[in-house]
This record gives C-alpha cells, structure tokens and sequence, in this order.
C-alpha cells in the first residue's frame, strides 16, 4: 500500500512516501461497555487482518483520547491526535458513533551505509488537519447517501445489519480514497457551476418542468453539464455529496464508451433508434434487451427530517446528465424506463447540442482558450459554488493540480487561519520560491490566488488581485 | 548525588511522597528561587538553610559544608560543570557582547519598565497562585494555557493553575497516553480540538503537557514547554533529575521544587508578554556607545579565575555582557537568568548566592550566581557567574571594583539617566499610522519595540497583541513551508512581518 511518489531524489537515492491510509475503523463505546466485550464496540475495522487485542488497543486509545479531552474542552471533542509517524482523524457523525481514520505521515527512507536498515524520516508538518479531517466527514457522508444513518440501520436489523452494511461499503470505497491528492478542495466539497446566459438556463428549466409534469413519479431532477451542475432540486447538502459522486465515480466510469470511435465495439448499441444519443447510466444497460434488470441504486437523502429513500436514475445524452430521484417505495418497470427514454432521450440530445453551441459562442467572444493568466481557486458557502484555474480536471484517482505541492499547502494553512476567526480577512503571503500567495475571505466566500510575479511588492500583488476580481468575479464584492 | 540526598533518609518513603501536610508546605515557601534545595540536593547547602543566601549567612554555610561528609560529591558536580569549559579556558580573553550595535532609531528612549517590572515582581510577591481553584469548574477549564509538568510515574510535579493533587487523576491519564503511544515506538505530539489543542512533550525524566484554547501552533506551545523544561533543569541539573529518578522512580519532585513554582509562573507569564522569548533575542538599553563601553571595561577589568558570564541588567533589558573567550550565554539561559532575577525580590535586601544550572550550557552541573543590584531602589542588576561554589567574597569583590571603576569613570551617572528615560513611542519612527513593531537583528540577538500603545496597555490586549506576533512568527519560520513576508488585514489591525537575511520584523498597523 506503500506510494511512491515522482518526487523521487535521483542520486542520493531517497525514497519519499508520501501519506497513506494505515487504519480505518467505526466504534460504537455503548455497544461493548463490559470489561471482556470491548470486541462488540468495533463495527468495522480495516485492514480486516489486523489482530484483535490490536484493534482493541487501537479503539482504547481514541476512547481515551476523547475522553481525556473532554477535562479541557467538554463540548468540542477532540478531532485528531498528532503523532511522530500518523495522524489520527475522529468524527462522530452521529451520537456514539466514532469513525476513525489513521492517516501515516508521508516520509523518507535514506539509505544508510554498512547494511544497517534505512533511516526514516517522518515529516510531521505536511498533513493539513482541515483536508483529511473533510475527507473522513465525507467518507460518512458519501456512506449516508447509499446507506441511510447509522442508526436507523441499527434499529431495522441490529448491530449484524449495519456491520455488514459498513463492510460491504467501506471494503470498495476505502479503494477509491487516495490520500495523497487530497488538498483545499476537499475542505470545500464544493460544486462547480456551468455558466450560461439566461435563454439556455431557461430552457433546461422549461425541460425540467415539462419532464416532472409527465413523469409524476418523479419527485427531484438534477440537471449537469461537462460534468458542471446547471440545476438541482436537492438540498445543498444532499447535492453536494450526490455531485461528488457523481463526478468522481459515476461519470468517470462512463466516459470510454462515448469517446470510442462509432465502430468501436465499446461502442453501445443506439438502441435500434438513432433518434437521440440518450441512454442510462443506471440501471438497464439496454432496453432492448429481454434480460434487462430495471435495478437502480438507492440513496438517502433529507436524513435530518423526512429521511427519503429515493431511486437515483443517471440519464446522459452526449455531454448533458439528468439525474432523477424517484420514492424508492415505487418498483420501476420496463414501461416505465422506455417511456422515460423515449421522452428525455431527444429532448436531452437535442437540449445537449443547444448547450454545446451556446457555450462555444460565448467561448469566441471572451477569445481563445489560453492557460489562464491567475491561478486562483474560489469558493462561496452560501451557496457551496467552486472553481478553480489550479486543478486541470479533477478525477477519482488524481488530482492535477499546476502548482507546486507546497503552494497548495500555503493556500490550506491560510484556510485554515480563516477557519479560525468568523471575521473578513485578507492575508498576502510571499513564500521562499518567491511566489505570492492571496488569501481573501469576505461575506462567506474565499478567494485564493497564486501569482508568479517575483519582483512585484506588495501594493502592485494587491493591484493584481484587484484587477482579477474585476474580471472574474465583477458582479461579486470583495472587502478592500 | 540521588545516593547521597537519599542518605539523610528524609522523608524518600513517605506514602505520598512527602511527610509534610499539604497546607503547611505551601505556606513555608519563601521568596527564594531554589529553597526546596535545602532539603539537601546540593550538600553544600547544609540542611536547613536555603541555598540562596545573603552575605551575611555565607560563613555559616562555608562552615558547615567543611564539615558536611558529603562535599565530596558536591565537589564532583561542579567539576562536571567546569571540565567542560576547562579545554576552552585558555588565553582568558574577554569579550564583550550585548548592546554593542544597539540600532540607531533606539536613541532617545528607556524607562516605562521600571514601573510595570516592579508592578510584575509584586504580582509574584502577593502570589495568588489561585491555586485553591476548583479543577472541575469552569473558570479553571477557560484559562488560556494550562502548563502541567509530571514525572514519568504520572505523579504530579507542577500546575499553572490549581493544585497539583486536585489533578493527580488527570496527570495519570496524560502519562497513559504518552507510554501508550510510545508502546507502539511512536511519539505523541498533540491533540487538536475545535478552539483547544493539547500538547505532549516528553523530555525525560519529565512529561510536560500544555493546554492552549488560544490558535498558538504546536510548535509554539511546544517550545514553550521546553522553556519550563529547562526552568526546572537550571535548579537541579538534568544529572540530578535523572538520578532521582532512577533511583526512585515515583519521587515527588515537588518535594524539591516546593518554593520555586513562582519561577516556573513567572516564566509563562514572561512567555505570554515578552517578545524577546519568542524572538530568542533580547532588548537592549539604549546608551551612547562611549558610555557602554566604559560599563563593558569597567566589568571586563573586574574580572575573577572562576568568573565566566558578567551580565549587566536594566530592568528586563541587557546593559552588557562579558563572557570568557569561547564561553557563549545561549538567550534561553539568558532568560532564565533574566526570569530568575526579575521574580525575585529578595536579591534587592543584599548580594545574592545561588546555585544554578544553565542548561542550554551544560544540563549537568551547577553554576553559582552572585546576584546584586547596584542599588537598593537602582533597577541595575549585575549577575556574576562563576563555577566555583567557594567564590563569593570573590564575585563580592569583583562587584566592588566594578562600581569603583564605573564611578571613578563618571559612568554610572549616565547608566542611571539611561535606566530612567522613557523608552520610545512608535511615532518617533515616523511611520503614520503604525501602532507597534518588533525589530530583531539577527546578528547581535537583540530586539527592539516601542513602548505599548493605548489599545494594548489592557494585560489581555497586551498578551493578544503578543499572540500576534506568536501568530507571524510561526507563520514565517514554518519548519517546512518558511515565508518572506505575511501581511494580514483583519477587524481590528492590519499586521505585516518579513525575514530579510538579515533582520525579522513583524508591525502592526491600524486598519
């Protein structure tokens, strides 16, 4: 499980590690309080091979740890142990419920002479609290979405229940977590918005109306493009986690086939009707086929209030994707799909292409497409809106980002002093490669940019900043 | 040593680990820094004396230590203390050091402190250690920074606030956590909590936790333990502590400590108000460099075979330092000096004679300071630091021919004006709007700063504004991620800091 990363020093032969996932584990303290029954508190535990006294001791110690915070700070508990070689990250999502992830600090291995075994060297500062402290809420949140609560698990078919519903979510997605891309963006979890004028907007909301008006049994729509939201129906919470799904699973998982060349045998069959490029990215493969399962995965969404079980079906038709939530109490039938297919499909391809030739439109107007002359990431959690010139596209398994690691590191610390005061802040820092970095935060958004300008001082960078303000962001105000 | 202190049979077995109730202990301690010595660490000291003594006392205590058996050992320390130096001892060269290239904005400036310094020292003297506080309550809990010292067995040795017994469960577990963790060959370091974070250090045979609800970073906290960690060192030697406990391993160090805790609180409060701690530098008296120089050889020439650090003090600001050529004072021992002197009043009734140990110089034997003001009311204070136990009447004379020279010289006269002018306000660098600064140059360890401003007079504004300028340094010397400059706009104040190669600067501005 060991990475190893690019960043390999030539040479001197250093071997740099950089941070992995060690253990992952979720505890209920009231499920085993008898000396003896500690074993019973332990829900789900990875590396499953790990021996059992060890999980018990591992569990303790975050028992204790939380516990012996509790003297100083009774109503914050504690949210990570700091040690010489890990990182331990607490979340209790919900009351008694413990998630724990143990996150190894990156690392390097100097070779030493005389066949003794290698130095390491752990690098304790590297880890940013704020990153993997969001990914563990979003570990909860991405198993809320397909599971339901913890507790309401607990209450349908006991502690067998929902250990085996940890297990069989927890035993893929710890797959897909990779620890080492992980950066600011993780702390936002926020969703990229496509722009559009106003008349396309429209449309896709007219299209939307006119789609829940003929299929009742529709009760949310989630309408995205180029993998950008443009319209949900969800609560903010629910989409964003729905988004994050999608964007980094769902889709990824689907792309082949469209880019295949059309007599590419990935290539799926039209479905006997070239009338529309739709198809399902749940459920059937094929309508056609007599085989054909009318399954669709379930989430969990509202789970404050009304606690919803929906059906998610992804519908795509070229670079557009709707997502339609239906009462999981419903069972979807054949008739049901193809009168959806042959409703959205056209719509859909032909409300995809309008979209296409909008944005290529607006695309010529604001000129050619040129790496973008401000590296900035933005986010506003009113309304969890992100963007980002830093990352090229973000994926599952990497995240590309054009900036050094470090600099990515000097934006989180600079979130993370943010975090700290609920004021309107602005901090310009110059690191020692000599780039500047902006931080602003105003009225719940946060701007970060990155600027290449060595010789510049202080009052040309804020110049800067101002001026890029104004070209992007002209409707939104900023604190001077 | 621990064979020796073990010996006297005193009270080593005692149950709790000490015979003497609770109460009266406290209320035994007296004024000096290093009184539970007396209970025989150092030999020497004889047994009921306190090892810090006046000149009147010191011929009983040369009295008694001939005929003390054990001064044998006492000798073996402070040779450790001297072997050291002994290769480096030649050509007896001094130096001189401190305030040589004081800035050129610092002209006209000092006093102020003498009023706050004394307000401080009082503070201290009155003692309201709060200590009679409630553990479980919540005024306990909302101190800013708790700071608990505790020994490798989980007993309790010190407390910022309450009473060490009150909180013997708490060190326990905080001792659990550190070998639990150690168990499995890691270090625990911290635990962060929303607006409250928890940190280990673990100096052996010590355990030091600290407790900020402020957004000081570990390193910052953690160097600060280290500062309490030394404190305790500079009065037992790391030697003695680790024979202690090896010897038993769950003494009661408070047992040796008892009396000197106001060190350790006068620390912290130094650490939460001084800048010079945290810059690892220190301030300098603004005089005119004829005049220092007459005070830097007037003290070179008082010179003695033992003497190895002479330090000048106005106050909390250096006036000169001589050393032994090769010798250097690091600024922690600098500190723990300056902590020592200023906490004390006792060392304005007479000569002071102390032992003490400057870690950062060699953790394992004894220094002995003669500590004096030049006057009675003078806030000049003169530290002679020497290895040889036998030496006061020495370093008294040493004392008495540098305040001839100085006076012969005509010096003293612009010393004492120098300690009574106000320092600077931060108008006088001219830069609108600013409302303070920290300046450190790298080369020389000094610093300087106006005096404080109206919106920081307040104790907690004064210590919010230092945890400003906590918040850049930390920021600016990021072990892994080190900046140029910071510049933050906030509510109330707009703060910028850079390094330059050769200075750091950090200012605060009004929005």
């Amino acid at each position: 499980m060991l990475m190893i990363s690019p960043r390999m020093a030539s040479g001197t032969q250093e071997k740099q590690y950089t941070p992995s996932l060690l253990s992952f584990f979720i505890y209920n303290p009231k499920f085993g309080p008898r000396e003896g029954e500690e074993e019973k508190k332990i829900l789900f535990y990875h590396p499953i091979e790990v021996e059992k006294n060890e999980k018990i001791r591992n569990v303790g110690l975050c028992e204790a740890i939380v516990q012996f915070t509790r003297t100083f700070c009774p109503t914050k508990p504690a949210k990570s142990l700091h040690t010489q070689k890990n990182r331990q990250f607490f979340h209790e999502p919900e009351e008694n419920f413990w998630m724990v992830m143990v996150v190894r600090n990156p690392m390097i291995e100097k070779p030493s002479k005389d066949g003794k075994p290698p130095t390491v060297e752990y690098q304790e500062e590297e880890i940013l609290d704020s990153v993997y402290g969001a990914v563990l809420q979003q570990c909860y949140s991405m198993y809320k979405l397909f599971n339901g609560t913890f507790g309401r698990s607990f209450e349908a078919g006991g502690v067998e229940l929902l250990i085996q519903k940890l297990e069989k979510f927890f035993y893929r997605y710890l797959q897909t977590l990779h620890l080492q891309s992980c950066d600011l963006l993780d702390v936002f979890g926020g969703i990229s918005f496509f722009p559009l004028d106003k008349m396309t907007y429209l449309k896709i909301q007219s299209f939307v109306n006119r789609v829940e008006e003929s299929l009742s049994l529709v009760k949310y729509t989630a309408f995205l493009y180029n993998d950008q939201l443009i319209w949900s129906g969800l609560e903010q919470d629910d989409m964003r986690i729905l988004y994050k799904y999608l964007t980094t699973s769902l889709f990824p998982r689907h792309t082949e086939p469209e880019l295949a060349g059309r007599d590419s045998p990935l290539r799926p069959e039209v479905a006997g009707n070239l009338l529309h490029y739709g198809r399902f990215l749940t459920g059937p493969a094929n309508l056609k086929d007599p085989e054909a399962k009318f399954r669709f995965p379930r989430i969990f969404v509202n789970t404050e209030d009304s606690y919803e079980e929906l059906h998610l079906i992804v519908y795509k038709a070229m670079s557009a994707a709707v997502c339609f939530m239906i009462n999981a109490s419903v069972e979807l039938t054949r008739e049901f799909c193809e009168q959806l297919d042959a409703l959205v499909g056209p719509q859909l391809t032909l409300l995809a292409s309008d979209i296409c030739e909008q944005y290529n439109i607006n695309r010529r107007i604001s000129g050619p497409e040129k790496e973008p002359q401000f590296k900035f990431i933005y986010f506003n959690h009113m309304n969890l809106a992100e963007k980002s010139t830093i990352h090229m596209r973000k994926t599952a398994s990497v995240s590309l980002t054009s900036v050094h690691p470090d600099l990515m590191k000097i934006l989180g610390d600079i979130n993370s002093d943010f975090a700290r005061v609920d004021e309107d802040e602005e901090i310009i820092v110059k690191a020692m490669t000599d780039y500047w970095v902006v931080g602003k935060k105003s009225d719940q958004r946060e701007l970060y940019v990155i600027l290449n300008q060595k010789n510049a001082n202080l009052i040309e960078v804020n110049e800067e900043v101002k001026r890029l303000c104004a070209t992007q962001f002209n409707n939104i105000f900023f604190l001077d | 040593m621990a064979a020796d202190v073990h010996n006297k049979g005193v009270t080593w077995d005692a149950p709790n680990g000490s015979l003497v109730p609770v109460d009266r202990l406290r209320s035994e301690r007296s004024d000096s820094p290093t009184p539970g010595l007396v209970q025989g660490t150092e030999p020497g000291a004889g047994q009921e004396h306190a090892m810090f003594m006046h000149a009147q006392s010191f011929e009983d205590l040369a009295a008694e230590s001939e005929s003390n058996p054990d001064s044998d050992q006492a000798e073996d320390q402070s040779v450790l203390g001297e072997s050291q130096e002994a290769s480096e001892k030649e050509g007896e060269e001094e130096e001189q050091r401190g305030g040589a290239e004081p800035e050129e904005e610092q002209k006209d400036q000092p006093e102020e402190n003498q009023k706050q310094h004394q307000k401080q020292k009082q503070e201290v003297q009155t003692g309201v250690r709060g200590k009679e506080e409630d553990v479980t309550s919540e005024a306990w809990r909302r101190h800013r920074k708790h700071v608990f010292v505790l020994s490798e067995a989980g007993k309790p040795i010190y407390t910022r606030y309450g009473t060490e017994e009150a909180l013997s469960t708490t060190m326990g577990v905080m001792m659990a956590l550190v070998s639990f963790v150690e168990a499995e060959k890691n270090i625990i370091r911290a635990i962060h909590a929303d607006g409250c974070r928890v940190v280990f250090l673990h100096k052996s045979p010590l355990v030091l936790v600290g407790v900020s609800q402020s957004s000081q970073s570990d390193r910052e906290l953690s160097r600060e333990l280290q500062y309490v960690y030394y404190q305790i060192v500079s009065l037992l030697t790391l030697t003695q502590l680790n024979h202690i406990f090896q010897h038993k391993q769950n003494y009661d160090l408070r047992r040796l400590l008892a009396g000197s805790e106001h060190l350790t609180d006068s620390l912290l409060r130094l650490l939460d108000r001084d800048p010079g701690l945290l810059l690892n530098a220190v301030m300098s008296l603004p005089l005119s460099s004829s005049a220092r120089d007459v005070v830097s050889t007037s003290l070179q020439a008082a010179k003695a075979k033992s003497l190895v650090f002479s330090i000048l003090l106005a106050g909390n600001r250096l006036v000169t330092l001589v050393r032994k050529k090769d010798q250097y004072l690091h600024h922690m021992d600098l500190h723990l000096l300056f902590n020592l002197v200023g906490s004390s009043s006792s060392f304005r009734e007479g000569e002071g004679w102390t032992p003490i140990c400057l870690p950062k110089f060699n953790t394992a034997g004894f220094f002995h300071a003669h500590i004096s003001y030049l006057e009675p009311k003078s806030d000049l204070c003169l530290i002679l630091v020497s290895t040889d136990r036998e030496d006061f009447f020495n370093l008294s004379d040493c004392k008495r021919r540098f305040l001839e020279r100085l006076r012969k010289r005509s010096a003293y006269q612009a010393l004492q004006e120098a300690v009574q002018t106000p320092t600077y306000p931060v108008s006088q660098v001219g830069i609108p709007e600013l409302w303070h600064f920290v300046y450190k140059s790298k080369s020389s360890g000094l610093y300087t700063s106006p005096e404080l401003p109206v919106p920081y007079q307040k104790e907690e504004e004064h210590e919010r504004l230092i945890g400003l300028y906590r918040y850049l340094h930390s920021c600016l010397h990021h072990p892994t991620r080190p900046l140029r400059s910071v510049y933050r706009c906030g509510d109330t104040e707009n703060l910028f800091a850079w390094v330059s190669t050769i200075t750091t600067a950090a200012f605060n501005k009004q929005v």
